[in-house]
């Protein structure tokens, strides 16, 4: 395991989401998921970030944030989309300011389905990320795995 | 044997000389040269005097005789000034400095035998040298900066002749004060000095100007009556009249007074107003004012009756009065944002802290003392010279608007920040200095607490003055700017001086400094300890600097190189950055119009205003004075 | 006593610290995630982040910040080497205030906004904490009459006993140093803050991963300094060491980041106090 796959910072960046999968992703910082385990560090700007952590659909008005921020990261570098919405659109893709997911704008890594996913999915999502962190960008897949599907809501396991 | 009576001569009167002569020239065409010069003979004399080894020199009676009469002539012209500008306070001191002169010649003379009129010892070599090496270079810096001022300056200013006149005038008279050990002569180049300065500082006739050129002017009368007392005491007691006498003599109240007259020239609190208001003059006065000349004439004459202060009431009070305006000053440089001013603070704060050094009474803080007035006036010189480039170059002194200078003069920025930072870090000559001077006043705690103070304040306003002019975005290449030659080689000169003077600090000391502050001392007691910090600083190991400094030049090269175009990235603004704004803190905002952040820096101006610290540190520092009075007594 | 060659000696310090000061930081994130309930990374963190750091691509916004990421990490460097020579302790002090200087210059030379306020409160940082360190030397000069560091080990008594209220002011000026709660806001251990990263904000890649190295070092270094307080015993100065470590982590985790005038305030009347009034019953 290399050290890339051992310290993955993230940032994130909510494209216009409708906070759902955000208060699932900040869950992953809590006690209970503690992410920090892996090494993970929520750093709050992309300069120092490794992988990019975007929710919500695109709109005409955050697209050229959103490539801002990836393009001020360092490389190699990563980009996680969380939920429905940042793989197609989701809910809001008919939208008539709505782009579409994330990939319309910037390239990305890991899918991470669900509305909203859970922590557990995140994490995952994230550390695959972390995994193609050693990966050449052009050796990359496109739109890597999309592994989880809808989750049934219903408390998490005892933890 | 001639070049003994020739060297010092030369260095009193050939700038004058050369003075009138670039007065008379006619056009830049004659000028020029003269000027040059002229810098290039007072350093060759300079140079030749530190070569000699120390000598007296006596001058013959005849001549003693008619020094009354020029300090007569001197008065008059201070008397005669005070009419023409109607200040009554003007007169009033010259009547004072009359009555005083009068005095002292109807007083009985006491017998002496022969007193040495000029003595050319390792202080006075080492000040000359730096009047005349960095002075020259000042001057050769005017030549630039006059002929833009000429074009661009107020109508009214007096020619640029008479300009010249008292600038190189002017270091003949600083000479001729560090070279002097009889009283008489001086209070005589003392006053020279005090005339020069007020017609430089009111050179552009504006009403700025002649109210700073009066201030200056009264205050340093002031300063030069207490001068005149003290020789008058001296001789009214049928004691010595000269530098010497004092210093073996051990009266303190003609040394009090001495010190009251240094205070007024090095511009220490309460009597900072005069050196603040210089400012307004063309910045090779200030430069000369600051770094090489009239402020030094102070502490130089403290330095030199260090030893006689000893271990008193009186050298402790001084030491406190130092260390208070090193203290105060330098807070109030924190609340300043014209450039101008945080230097005039900047210095005043360095001035206390040498008189402190001085007053403390220990070798090596007698030792501390020389180096920072070196190292100060090769740092300052070089500040202000660029201070005036940048200010003719910008038309403004304000910090806040030398945001990005880098950008338009990167040659001159880069020389100011190595200026700024020889003020403040190590291995630089002023923190050496420093860092002597804190370990020397161990055994005073409230100057020890004063100077503490002072030193962390110093690094709030360089560091936030060099944050302000290197902000810049990435550039492949930087255009040189267009800065006259004189300009450019007096800066040049005096930036390889302060680089050259860092390297060799240790060994300056080492071999000059240290067996001076032990010469100093040897005849006189003091703490043992203070021979013990002597040795911790002579054990200092110096290379592990130098070695991480070069170590850090290399790797430096060896990635800057490395870094191109594709590997910039604009800064973060939470990524509503606007297209193509790489020169400012330009900003995406609502209605996607661009908007500018404005970061102003720290000034901390309720804690640090200038109105209101003066308000109280100016009664404080003027009790300190009475106080000093007040200890001759016990 | 058996002599070593300063040049060894110095090497040994360069190549050393820099796996104490990590691991010391990499305990300060096991010891904070214990105390809020979590696991915490692993031990060796912080030098995974730097490897990873160091393989990034090199970009900045312009050349000068590079310039001072340099000087800043080769005068940290210098303060151990000094220190382990033994030399004076007010060099010390003053390299590693030339270190602090050269990472607010970095700050302030890129066009950030974020960036340059993160600088300035560093400078009121230094402004609040100088002066109490200064004081700590003096106080430390004033019982074994020398200013050097090898004099300071060497000596008989413990300092602490000699300076009990020195201490806890040095406490707070580690809070400081260290970017702790409740002095974080030049820049922060923890990801969010109202100024993002302030005055590390725009370094990335190997450049930050330098900024690190030398906060490895300056770890080190006011912890070796805490231990001296309690020079004569290796053990009980380790223990002071670790009662500050374990002081300072518990202050991060249960304050709220005050403001720069506040802290202004604070440690010039209380740290400050603290410190001149123990000096000053050593002078009675």
């Amino acid at each position: 395991m290399s050290c890339r796959e051992k310290s993955p910072w993230i940032v994130h960046f909510n494209c216009n989401s409708c906070n759902g999968c955000d208060i699932e992703f900040l869950a992953c910082l809590t006690p209970i998921y503690d992410v920090e385990r892996f090494g993970i560090v929520h750093v709050g700007n992309p300069k120092h970030a490794d992988i990019l952590v975007v929710s919500g659909a695109v709109n005409h008005r955050n697209a050229r944030v959103l490539k801002n921020v990836y393009e001020q990261m360092p490389s190699p570098k990563a980009v996680v989309a969380l939920g429905a919405c940042g793989a197609t659109g989701g809910i809001m893709a008919d939208c008539y300011n709505v782009l579409g997911g994330v990939e319309k704008v910037i390239p990305v890594d890991v899918l991470v389905p669900g509305c909203p996913p859970r922590p557990e999915a995140i994490m995952d999502g994230i550390l695959q990320a972390a995994k193609l962190l050693n990966v050449r960008r052009e050796d990359r897949p496109i739109e890597a795995e999309v592994r989880l599907t809808l989750q049934p809501v219903g408390e998490p396991e005892n933890v | 044997m001639q070049m003994y009576i020739i060297l010092p001569l030369l260095l009193i009167f050939g700038p004058l000389l050369f003075g009138v002569l670039v007065m008379l020239a006619p056009g830049w065409r004659f000028k020029t040269p003269l000027i040059v010069l002229s810098a290039l003979v007072m350093i060759a004399g300079a140079v030749l005097l530190a070569l000699q080894g120390s000598f007296a020199l006596s001058i013959d009676a005849r001549i003693m005789k008619a020094l009354p009469l020029i300090e007569l002539l001197i008065i008059a012209a201070i008397i005669y000034i005070g009419f023409r500008i109607k200040k009554w306070l003007v007169i009033g001191l010259g009547a004072l400095q009359l009555a005083i002169g009068l005095a002292s010649e109807m007083l009985p003379h006491a017998a002496h035998e022969h007193v040495s009129a000029l003595n050319v010892d390792l202080l006075s070599m080492i000040m000359v040298l730096i009047i005349s090496v960095i002075g020259s270079l000042i001057t050769v810096y005017a030549i630039g900066y006059m002929k833009k001022h000429e074009a661009h300056g107020p109508e009214q200013m007096r020619s640029t002749g008479l300009f010249f006149l008292f600038l190189i005038g002017f270091l003949g008279m600083m000479n001729g004060l560090v070279l002097s050990n009889d009283l008489k002569l001086l209070a005589i180049f003392w006053e020279a000095t005090t005339l020069c300065s007020f017609m430089l500082i009111g050179h552009d006739r504006t009403t700025a100007a002649g109210e700073s050129a009066y201030r200056a002017l009264w205050i340093n009368t002031l300063g030069g009556a207490a001068l005149m007392l003290a020789s008058l005491l001296g001789a009214a007691g049928g004691g010595p009249e000269s530098l010497d006498g004092l210093v073996a003599g051990g009266a303190l109240l003609p040394l009090a007074l001495i010190c009251l007259a240094a205070f007024t020239k090095s511009a220490q609190l309460p009597f900072q107003s005069w050196l603040l208001g210089a400012m307004v003059a063309p910045t090779p006065v200030s430069a000369l004012l600051h770094s090489s000349t009239m402020v030094k004439a102070g502490v130089y004459l403290i330095i030199r009756l260090a030893p006689g202060l000893g271990d008193t009431r009186l050298g402790q009070v001084v030491a406190i009065t130092g260390a208070f305006t090193f203290a105060l000053a330098s807070a109030m440089a924190v609340s300043q944002s014209n450039g101008k001013k945080v230097l005039a603070y900047s210095t005043i704060a360095n001035l206390g802290l040498i008189i402190t050094c001085a007053a403390i009474h220990t070798p090596l803080a007698y030792a501390a003392a020389i180096l920072l007035t070196c190292f100060h006036a090769i740092s300052k010189a070089l500040l202000f010279l660029c201070m005036g480039t940048i200010e003719q170059s910008i038309g403004s002194r304000d910090i806040e608007a030398m945001e990005g200078l880098m950008r338009k003069m990167p040659v001159t920025t880069v020389i100011a920040i190595i200026g700024m930072v020889s003020m403040m870090l190590p291995p630089f000559g002023m923190l050496i200095g420093k860092w002597m001077a804190l370990e020397a006043v161990i055994m005073s705690p409230l100057v020890l607490f004063l100077l503490i103070m002072g030193s962390a304040l110093t690094v709030v306003f360089w560091s936030k003055w060099i944050g302000r002019i290197q902000t810049v975005a990435y550039h492949p290449s930087y255009k040189v700017e267009d800065v006259p030659f004189s300009m450019f080689a007096a800066k040049g000169i005096l930036l390889s001086g302060v680089v050259v003077a860092t390297v060799t600090v240790v060994p300056f000391f080492k071999r000059i400094i240290g067996p001076m502050a032990v010469a100093a001392f040897s005849g006189v007691e003091v703490a043992p300890r203070s021979w013990d910090l002597m040795k911790s600083v002579d054990s200092f190991i110096e290379w592990p600097l130098f070695a991480m400094l070069g170590f850090v030049v290399l790797v430096l090269l060896l990635t800057i190189k490395g870094i191109n175009k594709s590997h910039v990235r604009e800064p973060f603004l939470c990524g509503e950055n606007l297209e193509g704004a790489r020169t400012t803190f330009e900003f995406r905002s609502l209605m996607d119009k661009g908007e500018s952040a404005r970061i102003r820096s720290y000034y901390l101006n309720p804690l640090f205003g200038e109105a209101h610290l003066t308000a109280w540190a100016n009664p404080v520092a003027m009790a300190l004075i009475f106080v000093m009075f007040g200890v001759i007594g016990k | 006593m058996i002599t070593v060659d300063p040049v060894i000696i110095a090497l040994l310090a360069i190549v050393a610290v820099p796996f104490v000061g990590a691991i010391i930081m990499g305990l300060d994130r096991r010891l904070t995630a214990r105390m809020q309930g979590r696991v915490g990374p692993p031990l060796l963190q912080p030098i995974y982040d730097v490897l990873k750091l160091l393989r990034k691509e090199p970009i900045v916004v312009n050349r000068v910040q590079v310039v001072y990421a340099c000087l800043h990490l080769a005068f940290m460097i210098l303060c151990v080497v000094l220190l382990a020579l033994g030399q004076d302790m007010l060099m010390v002090l003053f390299v590693l205030a030339f270190s602090t200087i050269a990472l607010i210059l970095g700050g302030m030379s890129v066009r950030s906004p974020y960036s340059r306020i993160g600088s300035q409160r560093e400078i009121m940082q230094m402004l609040s904490y100088e002066p109490i360190l200064i004081l700590m030397m003096v106080g430390i000069y004033l019982i074994n009459g020398s200013f050097m560091a090898r004099d300071i080990l060497v000596s008989g008594k413990p300092l602490l006993l000699s300076l009990p209220l020195l201490f806890p002011a040095f406490l707070l000026v580690m809070t400081i140093k260290l970017q702790k709660s409740p002095f974080d806001f030049a820049t922060s251990h923890h990801g969010h803050q109202e100024i993002v990263k302030g005055i590390t904000l725009e370094y990335s890649g190997p450049f930050l991963a330098i900024l690190e190295i030398a906060h490895w070092y300056e770890t080190f270094l006011l912890f070796f300094i805490a231990t001296m307080f309690w020079a004569t015993s290796i053990p009980v100065g380790l223990l002071i060491a670790a009662v500050c470590f374990f002081g300072v982590i518990l202050l991060d985790n249960i304050v709220a980041r005050l403001t720069w005038p506040w802290m202004l305030r604070f440690m010039w009347t209380a740290g400050l106090g603290l410190a001149a009034t123990n000096i000053l019953w050593l002078y009675i």
